[in-house]
């Protein structure tokens, strides 16, 4: 009885196989978590954005180089005062439901995200809150958009065209129901959004009729992007091990994996590996208005006790390359001023605690233990040389939510913590300085600074840009209110049977993607 | 039979009522503010200010407590925060996902348990007595993350024969659908094969050692007859209450084996609440678990006199 049993599992099994249909296999990419939304730019996370980025598009987007091109525009002017663009609109662009897009199309998403209802990411950035503010919008004829500011901005076009601003992204109205309530996106992206199973999967489609922009090949989110593969499956699978198994095995086509697994599936002969850098930064940041660490001088001593080399290294499982600068090495800014960063040295951490009169009081590295952020194994590494120089440092590990409440909050001394991607220097430099009365999470709030920083918002000048952000660099090395270890590092594995794959900042561009079967 | 229903479900009511209180209590004494997770590491204040307002967040907590619990009284359970889902449509679509895994494999397992432990105590201390405990052990000992894995490397990567990522569910194509359930059965059959087992054993041990188990034995009965026909229903009591308890914990708490397996189930839409914060779900998981672990366990009780008649439902 038994031996027929374990006759009749396995052949069972192979029936069971065999008699299922043959299904035509899309191309299959992991996503750790669900999407929130199909709402571009409203309810999202940087999930939501990497797949929504597939079928919606901007008037401009940003390039490889971390300069802002047109997209749906054909061009755009400036008025010799700054306050007026005018965008020339690309002819012959469709929407998904076969709709030509127009001005007024433009003039229509606009006004929509201007519309506080709407609960817009970006809203606060062109209303006057953070001082820009969109005076007027107009479509003066159905290829021009005209829109006016009230004061001249050097980063309006590149608000417009961050990715967790959904690129602004031009919408058919009929992306909303009767009532105005949200219903799906239909854009003019290379792909349409198909089905949305929460919690298991979303497809997009390919939209036949996309009018690719002019270029040869991609170019971050401009260049080339005609859709060429038949159906693509993103497939939420939260366990990083599951992703390995799953990847290696063939199940899912395009995966991000550990950084400490790159080594290993390297030697895999069915995948190919690519771990390009983003703009994110991993950084630990000090509070400057603790009673200890308010001494400039304690903070050099440990950025000097600090060997960069080797927390990068360990940390990116030797993927990373220090960069103390807040501006992206891809950046146009990035020059020599900014490769130059701090320097391990023990003798003077020990003066520099000698003369901040350290007497070794307990300082503590918050950290917390996400697989896909090196906070905690940067902070192990920075604890031992800390106390390989007198400081007496220890690490709590903490959840998320709770890190980033204190965060928010200010209530820390030390954390090992990582920003969200930002290209233009402006921006980058923006997200941690301000006056912490208005915002606790700002860590860095020199005078000086923050009105170098107001000057890199309105000057649009790229020589004059530069030396702001050089003299921005030498003044945080100076500082050292936070320290930026390295840029991250997006480790992708995909099957060879992959072609033309590329994810750029993190975020999976399948259009100029092929499959063989 | 009746009036002791209707008692235990008001025992149930004072349960579920500190249940609601507890878990919205400790889950807002938490760190963590689903408002800042939502906006991310750049949250400037008034967009936060702003968020929690639309949220109801910024509301006195006994305020935002009796609104919730007024709705949930008319079975609105409220509106995700992270997906703006309904909770209670999300909650029960995501129940019977996982209430088909635990089920199948709850069944399977006491399907074999039951017996093999039964055999092990009529065989007690023999080769076949000592390999069924020693196998009970293991795979009571072995997480089920890590058995889930190694199921996931050998079925699905060595041999190829199953899907590694990925759920279909039956209405769909109930076919790929078995395909998909095999692994998740599986694993959890194995780990609460062991738990059965042993404790079947246990039960056994104890009725084959009564007065009227050697009487049956004395009348010349045969040995079969004894065990099945006399010694199973009174041992399979004790094991039939374990079952029940290992019922209403597994549909309410197999997040593990969920995310290992990528089924969209109860139990990893939980763990997922907790992480972004999303309280009206953790409150609606909460409170659906607890109310099917009390009918789970009445059901139970109710069916207890069918196997041990000195039991009555009075």
């Amino acid at each position: 009885m038994t031996r027929r049993l374990l006759f009749a599992l396995p052949c069972a099994l192979a029936v069971l196989i065999a008699v299922s249909p043959a299904i035509a296999k899309p191309l299959t990419v992991a996503l750790n978590a669900d999407i929130r939304s199909s709402n571009p730019g409203v309810n999202r996370d940087d999930n939501t954005d990497g797949v929504i980025l597939n079928v919606v598009e901007g008037l401009v987007a940003y390039g490889e180089d971390a300069r802002v091109k047109p997209l749906l525009a054909k061009s755009y002017e400036v008025s010799d005062d700054g306050l007026t663009y005018t965008f020339s609109l690309r002819e012959g662009v469709k929407f998904h439901n076969g709709a030509e897009m127009t001005a007024a199309d433009v003039l229509w998403s606009w006004n929509r995200y201007m519309d506080p209802k709407t609960e817009w990411r970006c809203l606060p950035e062109f209303d006057g809150r953070n001082r820009l503010k969109v005076v007027s919008a107009e479509a003066p004829d159905a290829h021009t958009f005209v829109m006016k500011l009230n004061e001249p901005s050097a980063l309006f076009l590149a608000t417009m065209a961050r990715t967790d601003c959904a690129m602004t992204a031009i919408l058919h109205k009929d992306s909303v129901k009767a009532d105005g309530s949200w219903d799906k996106p239909i854009g003019t992206g290379p792909f349409i959004f198909g089905e949305w199973k929460r919690g298991e999967y979303v497809t997009l489609n390919p939209f036949h009729d996309y009018q690719s922009p002019p270029g040869e090949k991609p170019d971050g989110y401009v260049g080339s992007k005609r859709p060429l593969i038949d159906e693509a499956k993103f497939l939420i699978v939260p366990d990083a091990a599951t992703v390995k198994a799953a990847v290696v095995g063939g199940s899912l086509d395009v995966a991000q994996v550990a950084d400490s697994d790159v080594a290993e599936l390297r030697q895999s002969p069915a995948l190919d590996i690519s771990t390009p850098q983003v703009a994110t930064k991993h950084t630990f940041l000090f509070q400057t208005r603790d009673p200890l660490l308010s001494n400039v001088k304690l903070r050099q001593a440990i950025a000097a006790a600090l060997d960069m080399k080797q927390i990068v290294a360990a940390a990116s499982n030797g993927l990373g390359t220090v960069n103390n600068s807040a501006v992206p090495p891809t950046s146009a800014y990035f020059d020599e001023v900014q490769r130059q960063g701090y320097s391990h040295d023990l003798q003077r951490a020990k003066a520099l605690l000698a003369e901040a009169g350290y007497k070794g009081e307990e300082i503590t590295i918050l950290a917390n233990q996400r697989v896909a952020m090196p906070s905690y194994p940067a902070a192990v590494m920075a604890q031992a040389m800390m106390q390989a120089a007198g400081i007496n440092a220890r690490i709590e590990v903490l959840e998320w939510a709770t890190q980033l409440d204190r965060y928010q909050t200010g209530r820390y001394q030390m954390q090992s913590f990582s920003y969200s991607s930002r290209l233009d220097p402006a921006l980058s430099y923006e997200q941690f300085s301000g006056p912490k009365d208005e915002q606790p999470r700002k860590v860095w709030e020199n005078p000086k600074a923050l009105d170098l920083i107001d000057q890199a918002y309105v000057i649009s000048n790229e020589e004059k840009r530069g030396k702001i952000f050089d003299a921005l660099h030498r003044m945080m090395i100076e500082d050292t209110p936070l320290i930026i270890l390295y840029n991250g590092v997006d480790s992708v594995a995909y099957s060879k049977r992959v072609q033309g794959y590329s994810t750029w900042e993190g975020k999976p561009r399948l259009w100029e993607v092929s499959v063989a079967d | 039979m009746l009036r002791f229903a209707v008692t235990r479900i008001l025992m149930a009511v004072p349960t579920l009522l500190i249940v609601a209180i507890a878990v919205f209590a400790l889950i807002r004494l938490v760190p963590g503010d689903p408002a800042s997770l939502m906006l991310g590491d750049l949250a400037d204040a008034t967009s936060l200010a702003s968020l929690r307002h639309n949220l109801g967040l910024d509301r006195p907590l006994p305020v935002q407590f009796a609104i919730w619990f007024q709705n949930a009284l008319s079975g609105d359970l409220g509106r995700s925060i992270t997906s703006d889902q309904a909770v209670l449509p999300l909650v029960i679509e995501r129940f019977w996902v996982s209430a088909k895994v635990v089920m199948a494999a709850v069944i399977f397992a006491s399907l074999v348990a039951v017996p093999a432990g039964m055999i092990a105590a009529w065989r007690q201390n023999s080769a076949l007595d000592v390999a069924l405990v020693a196998v009970s052990t293991l795979l009571l000992s072995v997480p089920t993350f890590w058995l889930g894995l190694l199921l996931l490397l050998f079925f699905g990567l060595k041999l190829g024969w199953l899907p590694v990522v990925g759920y279909v569910s039956f209405s769909d194509d109930p076919w790929r659908a078995l395909l998909y359930l095999i692994m998740p059965v599986m694993t959890l059959f194995l780990h609460e094969i062991g738990v059965l087992m042993r404790m079947a054993r246990a039960s056994a041990l104890e009725v084959l050692r009564l007065d009227y188990i050697t009487h049956a034995r004395a009348k010349g009965l045969s040995e079969s007859v004894v065990l099945w026909r006399h010694a199973f229903k009174n041992a399979f009591a004790p094991t039939w209450t374990l079952i029940g308890l290992m019922l209403g914990n597994l549909l309410g708490g197999i997040a593990v084996v969920e995310t290992v397996f990528t089924i969209p189930g109860l139990g990893r839409l939980l763990v997922d609440s907790i992480f972004a914060r999303d309280y009206p779900v953790i409150q609606g998981c909460m409170l659906f678990i607890a109310v099917i672990y009390v009918l789970v366990n009445l059901v139970v009780d109710l069916l207890y006199p069918m196997f041990d008649p000195r039991v009555t439902a009075e």
